[in-house]
């Protein structure tokens, strides 16, 4: 069985926030609800000055803390390592989101889809058709677009990704383009001190 | 070499600082008034004082369960809290709640009895059981809300040991100041060595809470980055204004001069409870408003090691 994980590519990310534009179009975000993103940071001193982007999202913990607090039961991991949640039985009481080290959970609260993205109380046919999947006041996450994983293809961030700088594939697999890059170039988890063993790791 | 950067950066897609913002007062009320129920029934119980107790049921098994099920996003789904006691602390605590409310109404039940001279049909060592594991699930109350935040590793001002400690004084020292008000008819009165030694507990555990505070206060400032930044937060940033009076000024040291300085009456006794919840309320709430997730920044080019 594969173990899922991602790099990214820090000299290859541009900043161009067409993962998140691809993540948001995929899942049927409500607005304001971002499964990924991609943050950025100005530093140097004039005219010395340039700009780093960190992309962020879910880091699929082997040892998740959203999941050794959720007490429904709601959140678990699969077998090929990605973490899910269970909307039906999902409490909405965001303990997992206050666990979460890396604030990669969305709270799919009932206001979001009682006004739409236009904020008018009217769905447009694109959110009716995606909001099916979501139950409102539960807590949700990026699920690495486990149907296409599903179905052999790469989650919608990475095929969208015109730079190449993310990187899936399976982690147990000495073979795959994801182990060769964190072997090669030295890949580093997130937040390490927190223990979580991400399935993420960033390329600087 | 890492650099801190203290900055809050909200909802925006920069580096930095985030507020966790998912538990809000609806949930700094649902722990205040889980804590001191819990606390109000075993100061009252130890006393004797029957609306004391029946305080602290209402206070757990109806205030509480409110304020939970209001910042619940799917109520209806709550019953599936209890369902993974193994690993997760709410589990153990909405057990340990539901077992508090059966055991302590039923202690209840027999102490009015009792009161009423009515002879009930219990006998035996039963009702002393049932004051047992009432008492126990009351700790149990006590206990999960401070191992609920302390194993939140992901804000650093809660992942403390101190947090189940601060919940215990906190609770007891809120049921002893509750009991002494509500009982003080009947305490002063009748037994007024036992309001000598309410007194004396409500000392002591003003003194433990003041090291906890700052022992609290001490290991945040000393320790990993974002308890640095959220306990800055409390004591210097925009939390300072409210946090400082309320919990230091009217929690703390406002009942400590009322209790050694100021001779013991019925109104004082108010004021002290009033005092102490008001300064524990605070406390719940700025704890929660003041967490902040760290900046995932420790491999970034600029503050990273490469």
């Amino acid at each position: 069985m594969a173990r899922y994980g991602m790099a990214f590519d820090l000299r290859r990310c541009i900043g161009c926030n067409a993962c998140v534009i691809g993540c948001k179009q995929e899942n049927s975000l409500p607005d304001g609800v971002f499964f990924t993103r991609t943050l950025s940071e100005e530093y140097g001193v004039f005219p010395a000055v340039n700009r780093v982007y960190i992309p962020t999202l879910c880091n699929h913990c082997d040892d998740a803390p959203c999941e050794k607090v959720c007490p429904s039961g709601a959140t678990y991991t699969r077998d090929d390592g990605i973490v899910m949640v269970d909307d039906e039985k999902c409490i909405g009481c965001n303990s997992c989101a206050v666990a979460c080290p890396y604030d990669q959970r969305s709270v799919m609260s009932k206001e979001l889809f009682d006004n739409g993205l236009f904020g008018e109380g009217e769905l447009t046919p694109f959110e009716e058709q995606g909001y099916v999947r979501f139950t409102p006041g539960t807590v949700t996450k990026c699920d690495f677009c486990s149907e296409r994983v599903d179905a052999g293809l790469d989650p919608a961030c990475v095929v969208t990704c015109p730079t190449d700088a993310r990187i899936f594939g399976d982690l147990d697999d000495p073979d795959s383009d994801v182990s060769i890059l964190i072997r090669e170039r030295g890949g580093r988890p997130p937040l390490p001190e927190k223990n979580t063993k991400p399935k993420v790791y960033y390329i600087t | 070499m890492a650099t801190e950067q203290p900055v809050i950066v909200g909802d925006s897609f920069a580096l930095g600082y985030r507020f966790q913002r998912y538990w809000n007062a609806s949930m700094a009320s649902a722990f205040f008034f889980g804590e001191l129920g819990a606390g109000l029934f075993i100061v009252s119980m130890f006393y004797g004082i029957v609306p004391g107790m029946i305080g602290g049921l209402v206070a757990t098994g109806i205030l509480k369960a409110y304020f939970h099920l209001a910042h619940m996003g799917v109520p209806g789904n709550s019953w599936r809290a209890m369902m993974r006691p193994d690993r997760a602390w709410i589990s153990r605590g909405i057990i340990a709640i539901a077992v508090f409310v059966v055991f302590g109404v039923a202690h209840v039940l027999l102490e009015v009895g009792g009161i009423f001279g009515l002879e009930l049909a219990v006998g035996g060592a039963l009702p002393q059981a049932i004051k047992i594991i009432a008492v126990l699930a009351a700790l149990g109350v006590l206990l999960y809300h401070g191992f609920l935040i302390s194993h939140s590793s992901a804000i650093s001002l809660w992942s403390t040991g101190l947090m189940p400690i601060v919940s215990i004084v906190y609770a007891l020292l809120g049921g002893a100041a509750l009991t002494a008000a509500l009982g003080w008819n009947g305490l002063a009165v009748d037994v007024p060595e036992a309001m000598l030694s309410l007194h004396a507990l409500m000392l002591i555990l003003l003194a433990a809470l003041a090291v906890v505070l700052f022992s609290l206060m001490y290991a945040a400032l000393n320790g990993s980055p974002g308890a640095r930044v959220s306990m800055n937060l409390l004591l210097k940033g925009p939390f300072a204004r409210l946090f400082v009076p309320l919990v230091i000024g009217v929690g703390l040291a406002l009942p400590l001069v009322l209790l050694l300085w100021v001779p013991a009456t019925d109104v004082t006794s108010l004021i002290v409870a009033a005092a102490v919840l008001v300064g524990y309320y605070a406390f719940r709430v700025y704890i929660f408003k003041a967490g902040v997730y760290d900046p995932i920044m420790s491999f970034a080019p600029t503050h990273g090691t490469s």
